[in-house]
């Protein structure tokens, strides 16, 4: 790059204002970009944006999110900094507390540690959150320019002094928050704004020295290593500044910042301290004049390195990764094997998953450390003592396995889609379905994940006093949910995940991602219950949540790259869960505006007829808007009523089997002061139970559930999960001859496939289970 | 082999590709000649089943791209346009992976992969990550890929757009051998005298729209009698002409 002056370069100032606008207009683009696109492509007529192809619809919420969240963090940021700055206070400075006061000069040295620390953790972050190995976007472009490298570099630090999200997140509360204690009040926010500003300038040169200089110097798979080592540090550095504001965790960082040497308040974060702090005009000027100098002299030193360092151009040899290295010995060996002996069985998808797992660190360390570190600093640092009770309560040591699982599976379950990128192509050479191709990452993946579990309990077992039943069912309930929690992943990703992006924050759209979060926080709630009914039913309800969204995924997967087209409207198990949601609840505020305590039978008629009818017009309503495919009809194939009614009759037998053998035990009278049964509800019993629950039941579970179920799985699974989901909306005492009505009604409604065949089982059961509890009482 | 009906695409308001009618015989070579963004890429997408049709269907085989997408790909090779690879994959792992998800076991596959490279010239780069590839190699992997299944079509999108000219002939050559064994050969591309070079048919699309189909000599005669593929290309893609005459 040549270093003399060209004649017309724009000075150093306009080239910077230049180059700063481009980015921060990049940057309005990118949060923006998806709405705007949106509504222009849907306005009819607008020649000029009815050629956009949007790779990416529904950006929209993102935007909103990052408004919503960001002041948010913010907020709790500040509020943890403050805790930090009172204990920092307490331990070097004790005494009262107070409003305005003179820093003392060991608390002015504890503040400035803290702003090192803060400093360091979020210089950490915003190098860890971008991709170190992929070349800026613009660099290669800039340098085409008539300006100076210097002149671009200066502007570039400028640059990343404005726009640095996790460098305002961390510095300015903590600017705003010293500000505030020096005596500024109101007007705190501007100063501590100001006052953060030299050291995001800093920041700005560190994440510059760290990206662009060293992308120059370092082969790409080392630079991938440093990466992996950078987000563990970030993470680490971030929990270690946190620590300081929570209480009774900062026991460590408080006794370093006691031992800081008196040298620190001379370093920027001192004087921004001490700047911040000081009174009297002209010691203040001073000081500032004493921090610009020393920011201006690290700033000059810091180009003169990067300039150094691109002295031989602004790409190097950096971009490649390691050149004809030889295969390792260890694959060498597995090409000479045995097919069976040397793959454990698995299939080329995840054999060629494995591979770049091992190769690539980052992959690694996102997907196995990065879940150690977070929950694991969560646990250290939370306040709730799950640290030491989980070595004493199975459950909770079970929740903190599925924790862990979960979360890795978020960065590489979820991730499927973008682990594929851009060589996404390739999979729509293969004469496989992608469906078999997300099978298998969503196999391998809950099998990875099955790990930390595994090794928790493992110790779990040598720790804990005994390992009864209890420390069983948590097992299971763990190892059940891990491969249904992966699949669930799998399929969220498929719509959360934009593979054909170029920048990694783009990839993953985050409404998709707290949504698998807070699934996986409903799971929890079934590893941690004592109670085994509402266990049994969490897990038959997630196993059918991830039915259903796979479902979705799959229904998505051909269209997967074009976004434009929607896939046709079929009947769908998310359709069945909506429905029967809808139905309960609409009861269910009917029985509670006229109902009352006490649930008379013509009450619970009512409300269940007129939820039955309002939910069943809903859906047909739906179903013909969106000329959905599949709806359920009454007439079938085959409708002679002989089947229906042979099946009803023997369930019914099966229930009052049931019922005599229950006769005369405690849980039948405890279920029945619970419930009520049947005949408690008088004569409006029999239109319920006879015409009302037949019809509308039938449709819900029958023709939403068992049909959106079979149109993905065989008849048997099919019938054995709406069955299971049916009997677990019922009271726990009649789950199980629920469960036996549930699949008799699904196998007249496969053999009829109309739905006036299972309502005649359905109404045949209930006369003979009203019928034998009248003469039973 | 290669069958559109009445094959469309839109976005929004714009249409891509308007109504396209075409037949491939078995054995023919059939170059997609457009000048940039006609619609070329957008119809190879369709028969890939990458993209859906708004209407109409692209056979190939007698299987719909779209429907029986899975099935269409046993008959199928593939090279894009510009074809990415997976990070820190080499390039015979590569071939390898595809082969193997072509139903070959590990074994058949390595040696399948081992044998294509050769064959491709590109023993001397095998063990280094394919992102690395300069456009030659990645075409030529592309290629390998493409064909390490033996399929009885070869869909192809400017196949040789952006290679030195060594590559080119080498590509070129590949397809050459490919056609005499008998395989049905859909290319796109712009490069004229590739097209009059290698392909037995051509169909020149423009704004979406098949504006002239035939033999190369037939398009000739009819279009620019005595002149060169280029005048036919340069004549029925005039801006404002109404669609000529399909041969």
């Amino acid at each position: 790059m040549s270093q003399q002056d060209f004649a017309g370069a724009a000075p150093l100032l306009t080239s910077t204002a230049l180059l700063v606008r481009l980015r921060l207009r990049r940057l309005w683009n990118l949060m923006l970009s998806g709405q705007l696109g949106k509504k222009a492509g849907n306005k009819p007529g607008n020649k000029t944006n009815a050629k956009v192809r949007s790779g990416n619809p529904g950006k929209k919420s993102s935007a909103v999110l990052v408004f919503t969240v960001w002041p948010l963090m913010l907020f709790a940021f500040g509020s943890i900094i403050r805790n930090a700055v009172v204990t920092l206070h307490d331990r070097l400075d004790p005494g009262g507390f107070w409003l305005t006061v003179e820093f003392s000069a060991a608390f002015t040295v504890g503040l400035a540690f803290m702003l090192l620390t803060l400093w360091f953790a979020s210089l950490l972050m915003t190098v860890a959150s971008g991709e170190l190995v992929k070349a800026e976007w613009d660099l290669e472009w800039l340098v085409t320019l008539p300006v100076r490298a210097e002149t671009l570099l200066w502007a570039r630090i400028l640059e990343r002094s404005i726009v640095n999200p996790s460098g305002f997140i961390m510095l300015l509360p903590a600017c705003i928050v010293i500000a505030w204690y020096s005596g500024y009040r109101w007007s705190a926010p501007l100063v501590g704004l100001l006052a953060a500003w030299p050291l995001l300038l800093l920041a700005a040169l560190g994440r510059t020295l760290l990206d662009t200089g060293l992308r120059l110097r370092m082969s790409a798979s080392r630079l991938r290593n440093l990466h992996a080592v950078i987000s563990v540090l970030s993470i680490v550095t971030m929990y270690l500044a946190m620590s300081m504001g929570l209480a009774g965790k900062g026991r460590f960082m408080l006794g370093i910042a006691a031992g800081m040497p008196e040298w620190l308040a001379w370093t920027p974060p001192g004087l921004v301290v001490r700047v911040l702090n000081e009174r009297t005009f002209i010691e203040a000027a001073w000081l500032v004049f004493e921090l610009l100098a020393e920011v201006a002299i690290i700033l000059w030193l810091g180009v003169q390195i990067l300039q150094n360092q691109l002295r031989h151009g602004v790409i190097s040899g950096g971009a490649r990764d390691t050149a004809r290295a030889p295969p390792s010995p260890v694959e060498v060996a597995s090409d000479s094997k045995t097919p069976g002996a040397s793959r454990l069985k698995l299939t080329a998808v995840q054999w060629r998953e494995l591979t770049l797992l091992s190769r690539d660190r980052n992959f690694l360390v996102q997907c196995l450390v990065v879940p150690l570190l977070i929950v694991g600093g969560q646990l250290l640092l939370g306040s709730s003592g799950i640290a030491t009770s989980m070595w004493r309560d199975p459950n909770v040591l079970a929740s903190v396995g599925f924790g862990l699982a979960a979360y890795s599976l978020s960065m590489s379950a979820f991730q499927t889609l973008n682990s594929e990128g851009q060589a996404l192509w390739l999979l729509y050479t293969f004469p496989c379905s992608f469906e078999e191709v997300l099978k298998d990452k969503a196999r391998l993946w809950g099998a990875m994940t099955l790990l930390y579990p595994l090794i928790l309990f493992a110790v779990g077992m040598f720790v804990m006093p005994g390992v009864g039943w209890k420390f069983c069912a948590a097992v299971i309930t763990t190892f059940l949910g891990i491969p249904i929690y992966a699949f669930i992943a799998v399929a969220l990703g498929v719509f959360g995940s934009n593979p054909l992006e170029q920048h990694q924050s783009q990839k993953v759209k985050p409404e998709y991602v707290y949504l698998y979060m807070g699934l996986a926080g409903l799971y929890i709630y079934a590893v941690v219950t004592p109670n085994f009914y509402q266990r049994i039913v969490f897990m038959v309800l997630t196993l059918l949540l991830s039915f259903a969204l796979w479902q979705k995924a799959r229904d998505r997967l051909p269209y997967l790259l074009d976004p434009d087209v929607a896939p046709p409207a079929k009947v769908s198990i998310s359709d069945g869960l909506i429905a029967a949601m809808v139905f309960f609840v609409i009861q269910g505020i009917i029985m509670a505006i006229g109902g009352g305590v006490t649930i008379s039978g013509a009450a619970l008629l009512f409300a269940f007829a007129i939820a039955g009818a309002l939910t069943y017009t809903l859906m047909r309503y739906v179903y013909a808007r969106t000329r959905t495919e599949g709806v359920p009809r009454l007439r079938g194939d085959d409708n002679r009523p002989i089947i229906p009614v042979v099946a009803g009759l023997a369930a019914g037998a099966c229930a009052i089997v049931y019922l005599l053998a229950l006769r005369g035990s405690p849980w039948l009278d405890q279920a029945k002061q619970a419930s009520n049964t049947w005949v408690e509800l008088g004569y409006w019993v029999v239109p319920l139970a006879l015409i009302a629950a037949p019809i509308f039941e039938e449709f819900i579970f029958r023709g939403l559930i068992y049909g959106g179920l079979r149109r993905s799985f065989g008849q048997w699974p099919a019938a054995l999960t709406s069955a299971a989901l049916f009997a677990c909306l019922h009271p726990p005492i009649s789950i199980a001859p629920v469960f036996v009505l549930g699949v008799a009604t699904a196998f007249a409604y496969e053999r009829s496939r109309g739905l006036l065949a299972p309502m005649l089982t359905h109404a045949t059961y209930n006369a003979c289970v009203i019928g034998a509890q009248m003469l039973m009482s | 082999m290669i069958e559109f009906q009445d094959l469309t695409r839109s976005y929004g308001d714009f249409t891509a590709v308007r109504p396209l009618q075409l037949n491939v015989q078995r054995g023919e070579v059939f170059g997609f000649l457009g000048p940039n963004g006609a619609g070329k890429t957008t119809t190879i997408r369709m028969m890939m089943g990458i993209l859906v049709p708004s209407s109409g269907r692209a056979m190939i085989a007698g299987l719909d791209c779209h429907t029986q997408r899975a099935e269409v790909q046993r008959h199928v090779g593939y090279l894009p346009d510009n074809p990415i690879y997976y990070d820190f994959l080499r390039g015979r792992e590569i071939l390898q992976f595809v082969a193997e998800m072509h139903g070959m076991g590990r074994r058949e596959a390595a040696e399948r992969a081992a044998r294509m490279l050769t064959e491709f010239g590109l023993e001397d780069v095998v063990n280094e990550f394919a992102v690395n590839y300069s456009m030659g190699m990645k075409k030529k992997l592309g290629l390998a890929c493409a064909l390490i299944h033996d399929p009885e079509v070869l869909i192809l999108d400017e196949p040789i757009n952006g290679l030195d000219p060594r590559a080119a002939r080498d590509v070129q050559e590949r397809l050459r051998l490919a056609a005499a064994s008998g395989k049905t050969i859909f290319m796109s591309t712009h490069l004229l005298d590739m097209a009059e070079r290698v392909c037995t048919r051509v169909g020149i699309i423009h704004r979406g729209e098949l504006v002239a189909t035939g033999t190369l000599s037939e398009l000739r005669e009819r279009l620019a009698p005595g002149g060169s593929l280029e005048e036919v290309f340069l004549k029925v893609t005039e801006e404002d002409l109404a669609p000529a005459a399909t041969a």
